[in-house]
C-alpha cells in the first residue's frame, strides 16, 4: 500500500513504527551500556619470567641487593667526640684508609706528659751517673792511701756508702725512663686507635655521624651504625626462597633478577652460594608485632657489572630461577 | 486475509489498547525486574570485574569471594610466580577497616591494597584524578559511590583527610568502579600502605592476581596453580560467578524477584488472555462467516497469529522501551550505578511474550475452531 | 467421517440437469442420551436458473437442509452432489475450497466485518481466493455499482443503513460469480415493500442460467416470487411445486 497521509492510521502504522523506533532505541541503549569486562594489559610492567624461563619450570623469589662483602657496620674502639670525618656516602675507599677520628686531645696530653717524664728520667739518670762518678773517684782515692792515719776508717766506709747509693739512684732513674717510655708508647697507640680505618676496600654506603657528635663504644643513638660500607664490585642479591620450594631449585643456575618497580630491566645473575642456614622470612612490613611462621632458604647471586646502574644496595628485587629438572612440577612429563 | 485480520484487531480500539497494555506491562515488569535482579546479584561479582588485568585469582582454599577471604602467607606470591604459564603475579589485599572521618564519625570501609610497583588491581577508569597519586605518601583513592555515601553528592572529597588505624590517609583520587553488594565505601591504596591501615594479623595477603602467558588459557593455568601450590585458583569469570552464587545462596533476592517476574507473567496472561478471548468472541460471527465462505482453519490460524504478532510486537516494543527509559531515568542514582540490561533479558521477556500470546491465542482459537460454519445460519 | 456412512439405495439417480442433487439425506443431532432426527431421507433436485424457495416452520429442518446442501454440515446418511461433485467425499480442505469457488452466502445478519469498508467486505471471497487486494476491491466496487451502492464503497458497515448493509452482503455473495447462491431469510428484518425490492434485486442479479439460487424463508409475503417452492415439515418434504398449496 502506497503511503498516503490521509489514510494514515495511528494504530496500524503509527504504533508499529513507534515500536520499531523503540526497539532500535532499546538495542542501541542496551548495546551501548553493556559493562566493560574486557581484560586489559597492565599499564606498568609487572615482573615476569622471560626468555627460556617463560614456559619452563621455575622458582620465584624475592630478595634484597647487598654488597658482595655484605654490609659492614663500622664501629669505634674509643668513645669521644668526632673531630675529623674523612669520607662521605658513595666514596670508594681503599683498605686502611682513615674514615674518621675521635677527639685525641686527652691522649696527646698523656703523650706529652709521658715525654716530660722521659726527659725527667733522663735528667735523673745523668744526675745519678754524675753522683756515682764522684763517689767512685772519692772511694778510689781513699783506697789508694795506705796510711791508715791519713784516712780514717770511718771516712772510707762513708765513701763506700756514697758510691753504692749513687749506683742505686742510677738504676732507679733508668727504671723511671723505661716507665716513661712505656707510657709514651701507650699514648701513641691510643692515638692510632682514635682514627678508624677502612677494614676492606669498598664503597661507603651510609654515614650516620657528623663532626662534633659524641660516639660511644656501645654504638650510636637509635642503634644506627656510624658508617656502613661494603664491597659493591660486584653487587650480590640475597634471594629468599620458600622452604617448600627450595627443593625444586636448580642450584648453580643463573637467576633472572629485576628491581622492584622496573620489571623491564631484567639481568642475569650468577650463582654464588646458598646459605647453609634456613632462616625465618624477613618481611618488610614495618610492623613491630610481626610474627613469622615461614622459613626461607637464602640464595646469593652475583649481579653482573653492567647492572650496577639499575640496582642499589638494599633495594628489593624479584627473581626467577630455573627449577631442577627432575624435581620439577608434578605435571612435568 | 492478513490485512483483514489486522483491521479487525485495530478496529476495536479498546481491546487493541488493552492488549497492548497487557503485553507492554508484562514485558516491562519481566524485563525491568529481571534486569534489577541480575544487576543486584552481579554486585557480588563487582570485586572481580573491577580489576581489569587479573585473569586468574589465587586464594586460600577456604576463600569464597572477594569479600569472604582468608589471608595467605606472603610467600604464596612467590609460589604462584614459580608456576609455569604464569606471566605475572602480584599481591592483592582486601580487608575491612574502620575509618574516622573529619567529623569524627566512624564508618566501615573496605581497604584494597594493590601492588606497589605496578598498581595492578585498581579499577580500570578513574572518575577524578590519576592513579599516579598513589605514589604520594598516605594517598588513598575512594570509589565514586562510596564518596556519595560518605560525604554526600555535593562534596568534593579530594584532599579530605581520614584516620585509619591511627594512620593518616588523604583522598587524592576517585575511581570509577561498580559498587559492591553492600555499597560499602572502598579505599584503594598501595599494598604496603594498606598493611599499615589494616590492624595487624600475621598473614595479610588476601589474593594473588595472575596474568596468563600467551598461548595458555586462564583455566589451564588456574588448574596448574591449584595442582602445584595447593592454593585455590579461579579464573576471573569463575570467581565472579562465585560472588554471584554467594549472594544467591545467602539472600532472599532470587525468591523475591522470581515472584515478581512470575506475577508479571501471570498478569500478562490474565490481561491478554481475557482481552483476546473477548475480542475473539466479539468477532466469532465474522470468523464463522469467513469459515462458511471458504476460509480454512489454517488461514484463520494465520489471521489470529498475525493479530497476536502485531499486539506482541508493539506491546513488546513499548515494554522494552519503558524498561530502557526506566534505566535511563535512574542511571544517575548511585544505587543503579553500573546497571545495564543484559541482552539475554529482552530475549527472555520476548520468549515470555510469545508464550503468553501462544497460550491466549490457542485458547481463543479453540473457540473459533469449534465454531460450526453452520452456526451462521442461526 | 460421516461421508463414508452411505445408504447404498440412495446412490445414483441424479438427473443430469440438476444443480444440486440430494439422495437419502438424513441428519441426526444428539441431545444428551436422545438422538433427534432432523431430516428423514431427503431426495430432491435443485435446478439452475431458478429461484428456489425452501420454506417451513421453525424446526422443520430447512436450515439443516440448506447447510448440508452448501457443504457446511455433514449429513448423517445420504449423498449430496453439487454440480456433479459429491461434496462430502471431498477432504475437509477440498470442501472448504469448493465452497469458496462455487458458493455465495447471504446471511440473515449479514456478518459483515465492522472494521473494513464496504468494498473490502464485498471483496472478501476474492481475497480469500488469493486475488490481490486492489484488484479484488475494484471488482467488488463494480458489483456494488450493480447493486446501486457504488457511492457507499468506502464506508464502514456501521455507517450504512440496514438495507445498504444487506446489499453489501449480497455483493459479497456474488462477487466471485458462484454457481450456487444461498440466501438465509433475506426479508426477515424488512417491511413488505423493502422485502419485495430486495427480492427483485436478487432476481435481477443472482438468477442466471447456470446458477442455482436457494432462498430459505418463512416469509409468506414473498412466496409468489418463487420459481419453485420446497416445503419441509418435520424433516420431510411435504410439498414441491411452483406455488404454495392452498392454506398458506
Amino acid at each position: 500500500m502506497a503511503f498516503n497521509l490521509r489514510n494514515f492510521s495511528f494504530s496500524r502504522m503509527g504504533l508499529p513504527i513507534l515500536a520499531v523506533v523503540g526497539l532500535i532505541v532499546a538495542v542501541i541503549f542496551i548495546a551501548g551500556r553493556l559493562p566493560d569486562r574486557e581484560l586489559s594489559e597492565p599499564e606498568r610492567e609487572p615482573p615476569r619470567a622471560t626468555g627460556a624461563l617463560a614456559d619452563a619450570d621455575r622458582v620465584a623469589g624475592s630478595g634484597v641487593v647487598e654488597p658482595s662483602s655484605e654490609v659492614i657496620q663500622i664501629g669505634t674502639a674509643l668513645s669521644g667526640l668526632v673531630t675529623d670525618l674523612r669520607v662521605q656516602p658513595g666514596d670508594y675507599v681503599a683498605k686502611g684508609q682513615p674514615l674518621f677520628t675521635v677527639d685525641t686531645r686527652a691522649i696527646r696530653a698523656q703523650l706529652q706528659q709521658s715525654d716530660a717524664a722521659i726527659g725527667e728520667a733522663r735528667a735523673a739518670i745523668a744526675e745519678a751517673q754524675a753522683a756515682q762518678a764522684t763517689a767512685s773517684r772519692q772511694l778510689a782515692l781513699y783506697r789508694s792511701i795506705d796510711d791508715p792515719a791519713a784516712v780514717s776508717r770511718a771516712e772510707v766506709i762513708r765513701a763506700e756508702g756514697e758510691a753504692s747509693a749513687a749506683s742505686q739512684r742510677l738504676q732507679l732513674a733508668r727504671a723511671r725512663l723505661d716507665s716513661a717510655q712505656a707510657a709514651a708508647a701507650s699514648a701513641r697507640t691510643e692515638l692510632g686507635r682514635a682514627t678508624v680505618r677502612a677494614p676492606i676496600s669498598g664503597e661507603i654506603l651510609s654515614v650516620n655521624i657528623k663532626p662534633g657528635e659524641y660516639l660511644s663504644t656501645m654504638g650510636g643513638g637509635g642503634g644506627a651504625p656510624f658508617i656502613e660500607m661494603g664491597e659493591t664490585r660486584p653487587l650480590h642479591v640475597r634471594i629468599d626462597i620458600d622452604e617448600e620450594q627450595a627443593t625444586r631449585l636448580a642450584m648453580g643456575a643463573e637467576a633472572v633478577v629485576s628491581p622492584r618497580g622496573a620489571a623491564g630491566r631484567q639481568v642475569k645473575a650468577s650463582f654464588v652460594r646458598a646459605e647453609p642456614l634456613v632462616v625465618p622470612k624477613r618481611s618488610l612490613t614495618n610492623s613491630a608485632s610481626e610474627r613469622v611462621d615461614v622459613r626461607v632458604l637464602q640464595v646469593i647471586y652475583a649481579l653482573p657489572e653492567s647492572a650496577k646502574g639499575a640496582f642499589r644496595v638494599g633495594q628489593q628485587v624479584d627473581a626467577f630461577i630455573p627449577a631442577a629438572k627432575n624435581t620439577g612440577t608434578k605435571d612435568a612429563k | 486475509m492478513i490485512w483483514i485480520a489486522i483491521r479487525m484487531l485495530t478496529g476495536d480500539r479498546q481491546k487493541f489498547y488493552g492488549l497492548l497494555f497487557g503485553i507492554a506491562f508484562s514485558t516491562l515488569l519481566i524485563t525491568q525486574q529481571l534486569t534489577i535482579f541480575v544487576n543486584l546479584i552481579e554486585r557480588g561479582a563487582s570485586g572481580a570485574y573491577n580489576v581489569g588485568e587479573a585473569q586468574v585469582w589465587v586464594m586460600d582454599p577456604v576463600s569464597r569471594t572477594t569479600d569472604v577471604a582468608y589471608a595467605l602467607p606472603s610467600t604464596a606470591l612467590d609460589k604462584v610466580r614459580g608456576v609455569r604459564g604464569v606471566e605475572w603475579a602480584v599481591p592483592h589485599l582486601r580487608a575491612a577497616a574502620s575509618v574516622r572521618t573529619k567529623d569524627g564519625d566512624l564508618e566501615g570501609v573496605a581497604i584494597i591494597g594493590v601492588d606497589d610497583a605496578t598498581l595492578i588491581g585498581l579499577p580500570k577508569r578513574m572518575a577524578s584524578g590519576s592513579i599516579d597519586v598513589l605514589s604520594q605518601p598516605d594517598s588513598v583513592i575512594i570509589d565514586d559511590v562510596g564518596t556519595i555515601n560518605m560525604f554526600g553528592a555535593d562534596v568534593d572529597p579530594i584532599g579530605e583527610r581520614l584516620e585509619l588505624n591511627d594512620q593518616r590517609a588523604v583522598i587524592r583520587g576517585i575511581a570509577d568502579s561498580i559498587p559492591s553488594f553492600t555499597s560499602q565505601v572502598t579505599l584503594y591504596t598501595k599494598y604496603s600502605q594498606a598493611l599499615r591501615y589494616v590492624p595487624g594479623t600475621r598473614n595479610r595477603l588476601s589474593f594473588v592476581l595472575v596474568g596468563v602467558s600467551e598461548g595458555q588459557t586462564a583455566a589451564e593455568v588456574a588448574d596448574r596453580i591449584e595442582r602445584d601450590t595447593g592454593l585455590k585458583a579461579e579464573t576471573r569469570d569463575e570467581f565472579a560467578q562465585a560472588g554471584v552464587d554467594f549472594i544467591i545462596e545467602n539472600t532472599g533476592i532470587p525468591t523475591n524477584f522470581g515472584i515478581t517476574v512470575v506475577l508479571g507473567f501471570v498478569v500478562g496472561v490474565a490481561i491478554v488472555g481475557l482481552t483476546f478471548s473477548l475480542f475473539i468472541r466479539d468477532n466469532i460471527k465474522q470468523f464463522g462467516a469467513l469459515k462458511a465462505i471458504g476460509v480454512t482453519n489454517g488461514r484463520i490460524l494465520r489471521m489470529v497469529a498475525a493479530q497476536a504478532g502485531l499486539v506482541g510486537f508493539i506491546g513488546y516494543g513499548f515494554g522494552v522501551l519503558g524498561t530502557v527509559g526506566f534505566m535511563w531515568a535512574f542511571s544517575g542514582n548511585p544505587f543503579f550505578k553500573g546497571f545495564y540490561i543484559p541482552w539475554q533479558i529482552p530475549l527472555i521477556s520476548l520468549g515470555a511474550v510469545i508464550v503468553i500470546l501462544a497460550i491466549t491465542g490457542t485458547l481463543a482459537l479453540r473457540s473459533v475452531f469449534k465454531t460450526e460454519p453452520a452456526s451462521v445460519f442461526r | 467421517m460421516m461421508a463414508t456412512i452411505m445408504d447404498p439405495s440412495a446412490i445414483g439417480g441424479c438427473k443430469p440437469d440438476a444443480a444440486i442433487c440430494t439422495r437419502g439425506v438424513t441428519r441426526d443431532f444428539k441431545a444428551g442420551q436422545q438422538t433427534i432426527t432432523v431430516l428423514h431421507g431427503i431426495d430432491t433436485d435443485i435446478r439452475a436458473g431458478e429461484l428456489t424457495f425452501v420454506v417451513g416452520e421453525s424446526g422443520s429442518g430447512k436450515t439443516t437442509l440448506i447447510s448440508i446442501m452448501c457443504g457446511i454440515l455433514y449429513p448423517t446418511l445420504g449423498e449430496v452432489k453439487v454440480f456433479g461433485t459429491d461434496i462430502y467425499r471431498l477432504s475437509d480442505t477440498e470442501l472448504v475450497k469448493f465452497r469458496l469457488q462455487n458458493i455465495g452466502f447471504i446471511f440473515q445478519q449479514y456478518n459483515l466485518i465492522p472494521s473494513i469498508d464496504a468494498a473490502s467486505n464485498a471483496a472478501v471471497p476474492l481475497i480469500a481466493q488469493g486475488m490481490g487486494r486492489l484488484e479484488a476491491r475494484e471488482r467488488a466496487k463494480a458489483m456494488l455499482e450493480r447493486l446501486n451502492i457504488g457511492n457507499q464503497a468506502d464506508k464502514l458497515p456501521n455507517q450504512l443503513s440496514g438495507g445498504q448493509q444487506q446489499r453489501v452482503a449480497i455483493a459479497r455473495a456474488l462477487v466471485h460469480e458462484p454457481r450456487l447462491v444461498v440466501c438465509d431469510e433475506p426479508t426477515a428484518a424488512l417491511d413488505a415493500s423493502s422485502g419485495r425490492r430486495v427480492m427483485d434485486l436478487l432476481r435481477e442479479v443472482a438468477v442466471a442460467a447456470d446458477r442455482a439460487c436457494i432462498i430459505v424463508t418463512h416469509d409468506n409475503r414473498i412466496f409468489d416470487l418463487a420459481d419453485r417452492i420446497i416445503q419441509l415439515e418435520d424433516g420431510r418434504i411435504t410439498h414441491d411445486g411452483t406455488t404454495m398449496p392452498d392454506g398458506h
